[in-house]
């Protein structure tokens, strides 16, 4: 138990940062066919089995992971060509390692933290490697030696460049509102209320959120602020010169880097693992109650599902009936999952610290996936900015708006502690 | 003529926001993407092999067929190779044969059509004098595993059901 406790948020990282992956690149796919008014890919399967077209994914990875590897003989520095994929990857995913999944959960008086690194410096850890991250496109960019390469790393460290310093001042001013690097403690503060509605980041410091949200698409290299890769004017840009899985890496790495920043929008801005009004020992205190909530909210929705389900399969793709497949094991599960959790919400058993903890997971994934859908909607919504737009919305409107708001921010704090209440 | 100035626009500080213009972008596509999430049987894709085109119509130029007489069902090709000389893929193949039953004089012993030649232009069924060969079956997928296969012979080609009203030649 004691190293299962040290070891989860381990494995719960690899879960949102890699398993993750091809569930971002399906709903990439599928949100962007219906916004278009397609379909997408609904055909790749397993023996019938198409789970509404994630195994698409999978087999896309496969077949990036399997093609052959080859070096374009140009290549003067092998070495920096190499490793420069990885170094965006493995910044991608570091990232994720400060984000709290869950509240710190005490048993038998001993503190496990929900953080795969259990650091104090959560914001400075996050920005240090979201930084980083740009080095390995910059890397790739200057080591495949062509023009297209080299001209999409150039606008990606222009860009990081620029909006680091918004992103970096839209941090400062929550830091001074919260009083604290540490992610954790950002999240406690936000289960407060101010007046009736919740005190999270968003609705404290409606600019700040505003601008680290646009600050982190631009960061990750995301539409609107793609003149890294944009395809129609500089091939693919910083990876024009990678294949296979080298190139798998930077794909992969763009979709963790999104993850991550979307993580910690939501730690920081929307309340992170905390339901809203609901502070953690409140959780605990009132366990039994709120696992009838989560058992009548289970059953509803797996309904809900179902019947969408029914209306929306549009062809039986196979001879085994995939949608009855479907039925029976969702109705299984629910039905599963409900007698477990009405055996704790009758009392019966006494670990609430773990309940709370599993309900906390859920609830930060909720609000990952709603961030991601955000991140996705923006994409297939907004055109690509200019490269001079970019630059002039980064150092003249983000860059004096933040700092405008840390002076604002620094004068309600000061006046708020030295003659509030 | 008047000079007419035009209004320049995203000068005005609400257009220099973005957030105005970004909202009602994203409220149009959020609009398409929950009318398709609630129902996804209304999407104009057609998931072709599973499910099927509804609009083929008799002007599809679709797998040629030869049409028959309305008087006794015979075949209403003359075999006056007009359909061979108007092909620009040569892939018409007619021998022609005296015809004895007395509506007329000739009519061909063999007509094969090359289908992996054929373009589907339609100059054949322009260049018909009798309204015997027409591309009006609807078929749009023809498959087969031998080149053979592929050369439709005369019973071939008579047996093809048209999906025009007209089954019959036309020809006087």
């Amino acid at each position: 138990m004691n190293t299962f406790l040290i070891l989860l948020p381990l494995m719960m990282t690899m879960l949102y940062s890699l398993a993750t992956v091809p569930i971002l690149v399906w709903m990439e796919r599928r949100i962007a066919a219906f916004i278009q008014d397609r379909v997408g890919p609904n055909r790749c399967n397993i023996g019938g089995i198409r789970l509404g077209g994630i195994i698409q994914s999978i087999a896309d990875m496969m077949k990036l992971v399997f093609k052959e590897e080859f070096l374009p003989s140009h290549i003067k520095n092998k070495l920096y060509y190499l490793i420069a994929p990885s170094i965006a990857f493995v910044s991608a995913f570091l990232t994720f390692m400060v984000i709290p999944y869950a509240d710190n959960i005490t048993l038998n008086g001993e503190t496990y933290h929900m953080q795969a690194l259990p650091t104090e410096l959560g914001v400075l850890w996050f920005l240090a490697f979201a930084g980083l991250g740009v080095y390995g496109i910059i890397l790739g960019g200057w080591a495949s030696h062509s023009k297209f390469a080299i001209l999409g790393s150039m606008r990606a460290t222009a860009q990081v460049i620029s909006y680091e310093v918004a992103m970096g001042l839209a941090l400062v001013s929550m830091l001074i509102t919260y009083g604290t690097i540490n992610l954790n403690e950002m999240v406690s503060y936000q289960t407060q209320s101010f007046f009736i509605i919740p005190a999270w980041g968003a609705i404290i410091q409606p600019l700040a959120t505003i601008i680290f949200i646009v600050t982190a698409f631009a960061e990750t290299n995301r539409a609107p602020f793609d003149a890294a890769e944009s395809e129609s004017e500089i091939v693919a840009g910083y990876h024009t010169e990678y294949g296979a899985m080298k190139f798998g890496l930077f794909f992969v790495a763009e979709y963790i880097a999104m993850a991550a920043s979307g993580a910690l929008i939501v730690t920081i801005f929307f309340g992170g693992y905390q339901l809203p009004y609901l502070s953690t020992s409140d959780l605990i205190n009132h366990f039994e109650t709120i696992l009838w909530g989560v058992i009548i909210f289970a059953v509803l929705t797996s309904i809900l599902f179902l019947r969408w389900m029914n209306k929306n399969s549009r062809f039986e793709f196979s001879s085994n009936n995939e949608t009855k497949i479907y039925t029976t094991l969702i109705i299984g599960f629910t039905f599963f999952a409900t007698i477990v959790m009405a055996y704790y919400a009758f009392g019966f058993g006494e670990t609430h610290e773990v309940g709370v903890m599993i309900l906390q997971f859920v609830v930060f994934t909720v609000k990952l996936f709603v961030l991601h859908f955000v991140f996705i909607w923006v994409r297939w919504t907004l055109p690509r900015f200019r490269y001079d737009q970019t630059q002039k919305l980064g150092w003249n409107i983000l860059l004096p708006l933040s700092l405008a708001n840390i002076f604002i921010t620094a004068i309600v704090v000061v006046i708020g502690v030295n003659y509030g209440n | 003529m008047g000079i007419k100035v035009v209004h320049r626009h995203g000068n005005t500080f609400k257009e220099k926001m973005y957030i105005s213009a970004i909202f009602s972008g994203m409220k149009t596509t959020l609009k398409h993407f929950s009318t398709n999430l609630k129902d996804a049987t209304q999407i104009p894709t057609v998931c072709y092999p599973d499910e099927k085109p509804t609009d083929i119509t008799p002007r599809y130029r679709g797998v040629h067929r030869l049409t028959h007489r309305k008087e006794d069902n015979s075949i209403a090709c003359v075999a006056c190779f007009m359909c061979a000389t108007a092909c620009p893929s040569n892939c018409i193949d007619i021998v022609a044969m005296a015809r004895e039953d007395g509506l007329d004089e000739k009519m061909p012993k063999v007509f094969n059509i090359d289908l992996l030649e054929c373009v589907f232009c339609g100059y054949c069924v322009e260049a018909c004098p009798c309204d015997a060969i027409r591309m009006d079956s609807g078929i749009y997928s023809v498959v087969g595993e031998t080149r053979e296969e592929f050369i439709y012979d005369k019973e071939k080609l008579l047996s093809i059901k048209g999906i025009s009203k007209e089954e019959y030649s036309l020809a006087k």
